[in-house]
């Protein structure tokens, strides 16, 4: 048999990884395999297979990691612990005055509560049961109402806490504190955003989103302390990676725990907290067995080369940079028609970051930019899961409805990433602050 | 892609088969529950240790040891609860519109590269945990031995093969008569099954009011 080349290795691994993966073998089984199979190839099986074994353990045993599950479980509690009937109450009575106020309000309590959850389709399986009815009986049109909660759902993995994020910053090598509060900014203009598409297209069309007069100012400021347990795990969260007083691990304790005390004083029950522990732990192993199966696969394609080459390849070709970028992140939309965010993810950034970093970007824009298009795909079809969660909870809206609804939210999410992608200062500012403190 | 949300074992029947699938899920949630439970000291802990540095300038010694060495235990030990609930990201696309033969022939073929891979990982993390027991490897603060902690590692992954082999029998069965009840293997779920699985999680906020 002909000795194949180091670089003829690293592309067979990525072919036969992405066969694997398409014929339904478990992500983390195919990373493993083409990893361990891939490394043994150019180093040997004992060499290889032991260097190979080393990696679940020294790769998950780190203390950064340890965020996960707690955002996690804040994620699972805070459904429990009654905060999004109060934000959604105080944004209506502040916001239902304008041209589609529970649509803009939905959006906003939405933003709220993605500041305790990082878990955009769960969010929006919440906003579906409280916000829809509300904006139905106000005779609101179901393309909006369905359109707005799957979209504004997607900002629950920009806002800090994000496990996205995180993941983001494991597989990168990058600073997590960093990561999670230069998501923060992008996740506010997105949000502010997508009012501006509601304000404009109910403005023209009044139809679609009648405006709610009527609430008074007492009515105001009567339903904000409902949503001071909120404010408090934003400013536990924000300001403990912000000023350093915590680590992003004793500030995701904290804020569980907020919320966890919240939870009770609703009222959750005994068989709520067993629930939200083992789907926290469920979701926990999963995303740990993707880390370091994807590592392994890594350390693979490390000892191919592959990432340099192809980083080489990318910087070499005669196209600016920012065209280069277009064409990744069409990929990534491409790609999204048919993997989940985190499996998208995790397969391609070991061979698509080395390449973004050598054209110029900082991690920390592509990371912001890169989750931002997996949340996008979370809202496009054929597979987005937000639109599909929406209709399964709201079955009088089909999910084509849900579909052309985002739509609008989607083109929004297109020009904000061109703006991203054009001002990077807009991600980086934060962090920059942060860094100067 | 995604993960499917199979719900696990039914409470009767399945023959053998079904029993052998219980009693070892029985084990596996067991697992979990430990790893749960981990995951909510992590959270009380973390609580400690900011307050005792605030409050009382007293933090925990060897805060970061404790975290790291309890880590083998929310990073693996449900590994093999989830692989039997379908929770580990999969590409459903084609596979969920194969059916019969077809589907439990690949099933099979997936089942045992898993095992493969599993098998090599047990012996080599088993390998890693041998050399840090017999250097005597320990954390920078606390000097906490290393090696529990790498040998749980290796004992997850022995679960997990169980949880393979299990998988195995139940898929042979179905690609040598399709016409059986599925028995002891994660199903694939549609998007609709998933997205019904995300409402009904979500629907925790209503029970509270």
């Amino acid at each position: 048999m002909p000795e194949l080349s180091n670089d003829t290795i690293g592309v067979l691994g990525v072919i036969a990884l992405l066969v694997l993966v398409f014929a339904g073998v478990r992500v983390y089984i195919a990373a493993s395999l083409v990893g361990l199979l891939g490394t043994v190839a150019i180093i040997g099986w004992d060499a290889g297979a032991g260097i190979i074994g080393t990696v679940p353990h020294s790769k998950s045993i780190q203390y950064t990691f340890s965020v996960l599950p707690l955002f996690i479980l804040i994620g699972y509690l805070a459904f429990h612990a009654g905060i999004t009937q109060s934000l959604f109450d105080a944004a209506r009575k502040w916001l239902g005055w304008m041209p589609g106020g529970l649509a803009i309000a939905s959006v906003f309590a939405n933003a709220g509560f993605a500041a305790v959850s990082g878990a955009s389709t769960a969010t929006a399986a919440v906003f579906s049961r409280i916000a829809i009815p509300e904006m139905q009986k106000a005779g609101y049109d179901n393309k909006l109402a369905a359109g707005v909660v799957a979209v504004a759902g997607t900002l629950a993995a920009l806002i800090p806490p994000s496990a996205l994020m995180v993941v983001y910053a494991i597989i990168v090598e990058a600073s997590v504190g960093q990561l999670l509060v230069a998501g923060f900014l992008p996740g506010i203009l997105s949000a502010v955003g997508y009012a501006a598409i509601v304000f404009v297209w109910c403005l023209i069309n009044p139809k679609l989103g009648p405006a709610i007069p009527g609430y008074t100012w007492s009515d105001r400021i009567k339903s904000l302390p409902g949503t001071l347990p909120v404010v408090a795990v934003i400013l536990i969260i924000f300001s403990s990676m912000y000023f350093g007083w915590a680590t992003p691990t004793e500030a995701a304790a904290l804020g569980a725990f907020v919320v966890f005390i919240l939870a009770l004083f609703n009222g959750m029950s005994m068989r709520s907290l067993y629930d939200a522990l083992m789907e926290t732990a469920k979701l926990t192993v999963m995303i740990f067995a993707l880390v370091w199966s994807v590592l392994i696969f890594v350390r693979f394609l490390g000892f191919a080369g592959l990432p340099e080459r192809f980083a080489q390849f990318i910087v070499g070709l005669d196209m600016p940079a920012w065209a280069v970028m277009v064409m990744i992140l069409i990929g990534y939309l491409i790609l999204g028609c048919f993997m989940d965010a985190i499996g998208m993810l995790l397969l391609t950034l070991p061979v698509v970051y080395p390449a973004v970093t050598a054209l110029g970007y900082d991690p920390i824009v592509f990371g912001v930019i890169v989750v931002k298009m997996c949340e996008v795909c979370l809202v496009t079809p054929p597979i987005g899961l937000n639109c599909f969660v929406v209709s399964s909870v709201r079955r009088e809206i089909p999910l084509q409805t849900v579909f052309k609804g985002a739509l609008p939210f989607v083109i929004a999410d297109f020009i904000l990433i061109a703006i991203f992608l054009a001002y990077p200062d807009l991600i980086l500012w934060l962090p920059r602050q942060m860094l100067a403190n | 892609m995604g993960a499917s949300e199979d719900k696990g074992p039914s409470e009767s029947g399945g023959g053998a088969l079904g029993a052998v699938d219980r009693a070892f899920f029985s084990v596996e949630k067991l697992m979990a529950l430990i790893s749960a439970l981990c995951i909510f000291a992590l959270m009380a802990v973390g609580v400690w240790q900011v307050l005792a540095r605030k409050l009382f300038n007293a933090p925990i010694y060897g805060y970061i040891d404790i975290v790291e060495i309890a880590m083998t235990t929310f990073a693996f030990i449900a590994i093999s609860y989830t692989e039997r609930l379908g929770g580990h990201v999969r590409m459903e696309i084609f596979a969920s519109r194969m059916r019969g033969r077809l589907l439990w022939f690949v099933e099979v073929v997936g089942v045992l590269l898993s095992l493969f891979v599993v098998a090599t990982l047990t012996y080599y993390s088993y390998t890693h945990f041998l050399r840090a027991y017999t250097a005597g490897d320990s954390t920078m603060d606390l000097e906490l031995p290393w090696w529990p902690s790498k040998l749980l590692v290796a004992f997850a992954f022995v679960i997990l093969f169980i949880r393979l082999l299990i998988s195995l029998w139940g898929y042979m069965r179905l690609l040598i008569n399709p016409g059986l009840e599925p028995v002891g293997v994660p199903l694939i779920a549609d998007l609709d099954m998933v997205a019904e699985e995300t409402a009904r999680v979500g629907a925790g906020e209503q029970k509270g009011h």
